[in-house]
């Protein structure tokens, strides 16, 4: 009990650095970092699975659910391990999928596997609930109106042809259905309203549409009557309650800081008070000796010097790695409401992907297939940007090609000014890229290097970009053979060579220096 | 009251008499400041040197600079087009067919096109002999990018705008129309149909214009020998595929004689195929390259050519028309009897520039029934008249001349009489030069009407009788240029544009309803079409004695000659061909008098070398009638016919150039009466002059495992082993070949494609296109005449030429000094006519190469494609790997050759740098470089296949140089492709590989020569 008193003091230190380290240990545990996540699920699960649906393996939304974390951990390290132990819920899963088991993934650490569930959490909800409700009719009316009359058509503003807000109050619903169906024969009849826009309209003749129905023509009408209703979002975010995933309080690096504190203390304490009981109170503590023990004193210049060395070695390769790297462009670009909300094709803009080296940034003519009839923004106000800024960056590009949005032509003798984009990814004149191998040939999909660019505004340098990473994606990365007739003569020689069926990007010679570097 | 204290500032105060105080009152310091030893030595204040402590402040700082602006990125701007053309993928090269003219070279090409900016000529395979390219054509695009093309039109000297010059123009044309000054329309040869019909078309506009030809480089005696003969103005057209035997009297048929494109047809005799291959066997007096690859070359000096060419009708026809004996009278008789022996197949070709001697060598062809000579197709691309040209100079002077308007031509550096039409220009009421640069003849104009540049113009061709090409522009024009023609259209009161003009000209008269689309997508259009030629006797007797009354023998006699490099000088501002050594003599950067070695003894002419290995030599002064030219460099020629010099043109330009550019002497001034052979009085002067050559008069010193060649008779009587014997290796008590005795473990190539270059050393004629061609591509920069000096050339492809030397190692083990000094020193002198070989080295890419396993960072690997890469960005420059190198091929980057005002040439300025290929990247200082095998290209045709699903053609395989040979003797391809045509050559029996003892295996062959060697 003595010693037990003597100690008192230490014991209280000691068992403070213990809460210490359980906290710092439980912060990690409890981390689930929803970006890194949605990172490596990219990298690693992507592949094989969605979110929403099956793919190869089962959809993983809200896995979390369904499986405990420490399963998960085990499931995803190492499958077949688990399997063999016998647990019920893998050899499910085994025979569901028939006897195809998925990759293991041991490289994947504890905190990877959190990060990664918590991604399948999805993104923390924002439920709107709309203060009007809206009559299904008028929701099927605005559907027609868009799948057919938008071409030329805007509720306030004229576009090809007028604006149509409220027509049902200026012209009749018979007519209106007769004007519609065939506004030719509408004219032809002798109707004087029909002749009238005719001549308005310079003898330019409305596409007629025979196609829809009196109710179809009901639901416009009904629809153009109320026009968009734009819900009033209350944003409240749900976030579902998880004790083992709760995001904690403190961030990665506290508590690393916070582990290596502890231990720092814990070895000092150890060190200080391992004097035999009983000894001289002249002779020297521990710490004084090891403090004085030359031998020890060299170790821990070589470790400052190399550690200092580390240090700078690893400030310098970071120089010029420019992840995340997201400049400034002169016109508010928002790829997460044309790729992410309209679902444009990546090619459709960046065309030259499929044909040459550059991706290509698109000319404005491009852009001007589907501008020339939307003019503003009506969309999810984004960036903290009004709708009067955006419409103001649509007029950009107006103002470069010359666009008269008024009369719907372009200005004659117009100066165009091309619009100077700042460039995302620099590749260094030495090294050369070419986008058609990897899209046209190997088919990989724009997010394997590009990242979620559907759901950014301002576009960043998602990939490293360094060789390193290249070469990785080369060294893992199958070549397809079987659907490319190139590869006919190749995929022979290598299977009766070396009984191979499947190579590398690598082991093609995809790794040689003088293939990217001449 | 006044103080009496006293203040003194030093002791030395205190003593009445010091002198130092004396002087102090006298001056502010007691010594004399030491202000000469920093102050007083201009020289030295002049001089940017700087002091330690500056040093070190000025690297302290820069260091700090450098590192803070390291830390952050530039920001880089990405501009699209705003409206994309439809035909134009930012990244893929678009080619386009057409055609090059200027009034020099003529051919028909390809364009390749990245994003609007041309950027390498390649050959239209589709035209046949004119769709070859020289190194001057593959060089022209480079010409599009000079920096001293003229922005504007000028209007005397200022610069003005085309409606000014098109008011003042036709006010002043039209002031003539009624008096009795004349028009004249002065151009090259256009050898274009629409560009003829629009002179035409002028003429009757102004009824008083009269339309001259003059070609620098003439033919107007072969011209006027064809004309009297057969009653067209054109060259007769010889198929040389067909010849068996070529007799050339100082005809230089591989370079530029009667306008080129003969190397293609040449080379196709020159395989031995079947045990059968043509004999050529030249008279002439300077080197040229014809000679160099003659089976038999006699030098003879001008006069004496003449009197060959007798003699040699003499002895195939057994007449006996007047002449003299000359020494080469013996291999006269000889080369008659083998003319005789093959009969229709036997072809007689001259360039001697007298329209008697033209008629002479007809009647031999005559005389032989020669069918090689074809009158039934005439070649149209020289037309000059010299005669016209000389009456023109006389009328200009007298003052009959109003109006001067000249195209393609530059008559005050190209005429011998510059002085005479100089003045006689100052007469004419108006001159206007069209041309894109300020040229000599353009200084002393009154309107400089700008043109643009061929790749830039739209016109069409007719370069023989049934082929039509077609010219389009692949580039907008980058300066406020109109084209001739557009400008005689305007003055004509026309408002057609010449683009209109040759489309409804080619519709109504030379398509024949073929589609118009299709004659430019092809670039070439031919027809059935052969002339009708009525033929007319030849009195050789009569030109027999009129061409012995100009021969005019002297001491020595200078023939002026073309060298394949610069032509006749219009593109005497390219950099790629300065720099682009003579096949020949390897010599850039200069021209100079060519002497033969016995000569040069007598007239104490020296060349040596000096201690860095550079060439310097001694100078003459030469005089040609009343012109002398000074301090002109002697140049010893092996080959040069004793009482000869030779000394080519296209040098010394001095306006609307680059000082860098403005090299050699004008030796136009020489061509008296337009004739190249003159009698000249050489001088030796003091001084001595620096040579940039890439390679001295080096024998090939008996090494006969570097290159190899036999003789047609071995070549067919013989095995294989006696003359192309593989070195052999003792390995296990055994010989074995050298390639079965290896250190290293094989690469596995049998997997894609590996790829190995043939070079057939029997049909390369040393053109050097290919040279230019790899310039182009890779983006090789130029580095000038003191680089090239001191051997600091960075040719990723170079063309050895090698001389025979009288002795061999079989000559020294008979004189008992084989092995000794005096073996190597007498090795190293080539004979007095030596046998030439040109062997074109790039990097051998071994499949065991020695520079790979030096490099201490492995920067230079290999491929399993059988390329060897060299990584720029990883090469630490040691040049270990150049050190190990047995060829010799790789180039160390010196300098930063990019944006250096120290290398002001096209690389330093930005509409030079258009012409860099965006695939290559620009090699950076300290690092090493050489031939990649053009990866870039092999690249992209396996990514194209790719794309589309399906193996490579053989053809696609290509590499610049390759492509860019007009004979067809670099082959490229993949053997791993067993239906690829290098394949088929790896089997040859001709095959050897460079240094193959060394066993590094490369993958570059070479086929070895084979002369004709036949004398019965």
């Amino acid at each position: 009990m003595k010693s037990v008193i003597k100690h008192l003091k230490i014991n209280k230190l000691t068992k403070l650095s213990f809460v210490l380290i359980f906290t710092s240990l439980l912060s990690f545990a409890q981390q689930g970092d929803y970006p890194n996540g949605k990172k490596l699920f990219n990298a690693n699960c992507a592949a094989c699975h969605r979110l929403d649906k099956k793919l190869i393996g089962p959809a993983l939304s809200n896995v979390t659910e369904i499986r405990s974390l420490a399963w998960l951990k085990l499931w995803i390290k190492d499958n077949n391990a688990l399997r063999a132990s016998g647990d019920a819920d893998a050899k499910a899963i085994f025979e569901e999928f028939k006897g195809m088991p998925m990759t293991p993934f041991p490289q994947l650490s504890d905190q990877d596997i959190v990060d990664i569930l918590e991604y399948t959490k999805g993104k923390p909800k924002v439920t709107a609930s709309t203060v009007q409700k809206i009559n299904p009719a008028v929701a099927r009316g605005k559907k027609i109106f868009k799948a057919n009359c938008a071409a030329c058509h805007k509720l306030n503003k004229k576009l090809i042809g007028p604006p149509l807000f409220k027509i049902g109050e200026i012209r009749s619903l018979e007519w209106l259905k007769l004007w519609i169906k065939d506004n030719n024969a509408l004219r032809a009849s002798g109707d004087a309203d029909a002749k009238a826009i005719f001549e308005e309209y310079k003898g330019m003749p409305m596409m007629a549409f025979p196609q829809l129905s009196d109710q179809n023509i009901e639901d416009v009408v009904k629809y153009l009557n109320v026009g968009d209703v734009k819900p009033v979002a209350t944003q409240v975010a749900v976030s579902k309650s998880d004790p083992r995933f709760d995001k904690p309080m403190v961030s990665v690096k506290v508590s690393l800081a916070l582990t290596i504190l502890a231990f720092l203390l814990l070895s000092l304490i150890i060190a200080s008070t391992t004097k035999k009981r009983g000894e001289k109170s002249d002779e020297p503590s521990m710490l004084f000796t090891l403090y004085k023990n030359p031998f020890l004193r060299l170790l821990a210049l070589i470790f400052v010097l190399l550690g200092s060395a580390y240090l700078v070695f690893a400030w310098l390769m970071q120089i010029d790695v420019n992840e995340g790297y997201q400049p400034i462009q002169p016109i508010h670009f928002s790829h997460a409401v044309h790729a992410g909300a309209n679902k444009i094709d990546c090619q459709y803009c960046h065309s030259s992907a499929k044909h040459s080296k550059t991706s290509g940034i698109p000319s404005v003519n491009v852009c001007m297939n589907c501008h020339k009839s939307i003019s503003e923004y009506n969309g999810e106000l984004f960036g903290g940007y009004t709708k009067v800024e955006l419409d103001g960056e649509i007029q950009k590009m107006y103002d470069a090609i010359g666009w008269d949005k008024e009369n719907l032509q372009y200005k004659k003798d117009y100066k165009q000014k091309p619009i100077k984009w700042v460039r995302i990814h620099n590749l260094p004149d030495f090294a050369y890229f070419n986008h058609s191998q990897h899209v046209t040939v190997a088919g990989v999909a724009c997010q394997k290097c590009h990242g979620p660019v559907e759901t950014m505004d301002e576009v960043k340098q998602f990939s490293k970009l360094t060789m390193g990473w290249c070469i990785n994606c080369h060294k893992t990365t199958e070549v397809n053979m079987k659907d490319n007739g190139y590869y006919k003569n190749i995929h022979e020689q290598l299977s009766k060579k070396y009984g191979l069926e499947k190579v590398t990007e690598a082991q093609m010679g995809g790794q040689e220096c003088g293939k990217c570097h001449y | 009251m006044a103080s009496n204290k006293k203040y003194w500032r030093s002791v030395e105060e205190l003593k009445a008499d010091s002198p130092i105080v004396e002087s102090l009152q006298q001056k502010e310091f007691a010594e004399e400041l030491p202000t000469d030893a920093f102050l007083g030595d201009k020289e030295n204040l002049s001089k940017p040197s700087t002091t330690r402590r500056d040093f070190l402040k000025y690297v302290g700082f820069s260091t700090a600079a450098v590192t803070l602006a390291a830390c952050e990125g530039p920001v880089i701007k990405s501009i699209p087009y705003v409206v994309k053309p439809d035909n134009i993928i930012p990244g893929v090269a678009n080619y386009y067919a057409s055609t090059m003219v200027d009034g020099t070279d003529f051919a028909n090409i390809l364009v390749k096109v990245r994003e609007g900016r041309p950027i390498k000529i390649e050959p239209n395979k589709m035209a046949g002999n004119w769709g070859t390219t020289s190194a001057r054509v593959q060089a022209s695009v480079l010409s599009l990018y000079d920096n001293n093309r003229l922005r504007n039109p000028l209007m005397e000297t200022k610069e003005s705008d085309w409606k000014s010059i098109d008011k003042k123009v036709i006010e002043t044309l039209k002031g003539l129309k009624d008096t009795d000054k004349k028009i004249v329309v002065l151009s090259g040869t256009t050898a274009s149909p629409s560009s003829n019909k629009v002179i035409e078309d002028f003429t009757k506009a102004y009824g008083n214009v009269s339309y001259v030809v003059y070609d620098a480089l003439s033919e107007s005696a072969a011209l006027d020998a064809f004309q009297e003969v057969y009653g067209v103005r054109a060259l007769p057209d010889y198929k040389f595929e067909n010849a068996e035997v070529i007799v050339s009297v100082g005809a230089d048929f591989l370079g530029d004689w009667q306008g080129g494109h003969y190397s293609a047809a040449y080379a196709k005799g020159r395989k031995p195929v079947n045990g059968k291959m043509s004999k050529l066997i030249q008279f002439e007096s300077n080197m040229s390259l014809t000679g160099a690859n003659a089976d038999k070359r006699i030098p003879v000096k001008p006069s004496n050519q003449v009197y060959a060419l007798l003699n040699l009708y003499n002895a195939v026809t057994g007449n006996n028309v007047k002449s003299k004996e000359i020494a080469a009278d013996k291999a006269v008789k000889i080369a008659a009897e083998q003319l005789k022996k093959v009969g229709k197949n036997a072809v007689v070709v001259t360039g001697i520039q007298n329209k008697e001697a033209q008629l002479i060598a007809m009647a031999i062809n005559k005389a032989l029934q020669s069918e090689i000579m074809d009158a039934t197709s005439p070649r149209f691309v020289k037309a000059g008249d010299d005669k016209a040209v000389a009456n023109l100079v006389k009328e200009m002077n007298k003052g009959k001349i109003g109006a001067l308007l000249m195209y393609n031509v530059n008559p005050s550096y190209t005429l011998p009489n510059a002085k005479e039409f100089n003045t006689g220009l100052k007469k004419v009421k108006l001159s206007v030069t069209f041309d894109s640069s300020n040229t000599e003849t353009a200084l002393n104009t009154n309107i400089i009407a700008i043109t643009p540049h061929y790749l830039e113009a739209w016109g069409d061709s007719t370069f023989q009788t049934g082929q039509y090409a077609l010219m389009q522009p692949t580039i907008r024009p980058l300066f406020n240029t109109r084209q001739f023609e557009d400008s005689l259209l305007t003055w004509m009161d026309s408002n057609i544009s010449y683009y209109d003009y040759i489309r409804e000209n080619w519709t109504t008269s030379i398509l024949n309803g073929s589609s118009w689309n299709k004659a430019l997508e092809d670039g070439i259009f031919k027809t059935e079409s052969k002339v009708e030629v009525s033929e007319n006797t030849i009195d050789v007797n009569k030109a027999a004695s009129s061409l012995l009354a100009v021969v005019n023998p002297s001491d020595f006699e200078l023939n002026v000659y073309v060298k394949t490099t610069l032509g006749d000088g219009k593109q005497a501002n390219n950099p790629w061909l300065q720099e682009l050594p003579d096949p020949i003599s390897r010599t850039s950067w200069d021209n100079y008098l060519t002497i033969s070695a016995e000569d040069a003894k007598v007239l104490n002419f020296e060349n040596w070398n000096v201690s860095d290995g550079a060439l310097n030599g001694s100078r003459a002064n030469i005089k040609v009638g009343d012109v002398t030219i000074k301090n002109v460099p002697v140049f010893i020629q092996p080959g040069q016919a004793k009482g000869s010099v030779g000394m080519a043109v296209g040098y010394g330009r001095t306006s609307g150039m680059q000082k860098e550019m403005m090299v050699g002497l004008n030796a136009f001034s020489l061509m008296q009466e337009f004739n190249p052979f003159q009698k000249v009085e050489i001088e030796k002067t003091e001084g001595e002059h620096e040579f940039a050559c890439v390679q001295l008069q080096h024998t090939i010193m008996g090494r006969d495992e570097i290159i190899k060649e036999t003789t047609l008779d071995d070549f067919i009587n013989k095995p294989k082993e006696d003359w192309n014997k593989t070195p052999e290796y003792s390995l296990n008590h055994e010989e074995v070949p050298a390639e079965r005795v290896d250190l290293w473990e094989k690469f596995d190539d049998t997997i894609g494609p590996h790829f190995n270059l043939s070079i057939d050393l029997a049909t390369c004629t040393g053109c050097a296109a290919c040279i230019v061609a790899c310039h182009a591509e890779n983006n090789v920069p130029v580095v000038g005449k003191h680089e090239i000096r001191v051997s600091r050339d960075m040719y990723w492809l170079r063309i050895d030429r090698y001389y025979t030397s009288d002795m061999t190692n079989e000559v020294a083990k008979e004189e008992g000094i084989f092995g000794s000094g005096e073996m190597f020193n007498e090795m190293m002198v080539p004979q007095e006519n030596p046998q030439v070989a040109f062997q074109p080295v790039m990097c051998q890419h071994c499949n065991h190469a020695p520079c790979e396993t030096v490099c201490p960072v492995a920067a230079t690997s290999h491929g399993r494609q059988g390329q060897n890469q060299m990584i720029y960005n990883r090469c630490i420059g040691t040049r270990y790997c150049a050190n190990n190198c047995p060829y010799k091929v790789r180039r160390f980057n010196w300098f930063k050759y990019a944006e250096n005002s120290e290398f002001d040439f096209n690389m330093n300025n930005d509409l030079g740098r258009m012409v860099l290929n965006p695939d290559v990247v620009i090699r950076s200082r300290g690092v090493m470089e050489k031939c990649s095998m053009c990866i870039q290209k092999t690249q992209l045709s396996i990514l194209t296949a790719k794309k589309e699903g399906r193996l490579v053609k053989d053809e696609e395989f290509q590499t610049a140089c390759s492509s860019a040979c007009p004979t067809g003797a670099i082959v490229f391809g993949d053997i791993n492709d067993k239906e690829s045509e290098v394949i088929h050559l790896i089997k040859d029996d001709r095959t050897f590989h460079l240094l193959a003892e060394v066993g590094t295996k490369p993958n570059v062959m070479y086929h070895l020569k084979v002369r004709n060697t036949e004398e019965s």
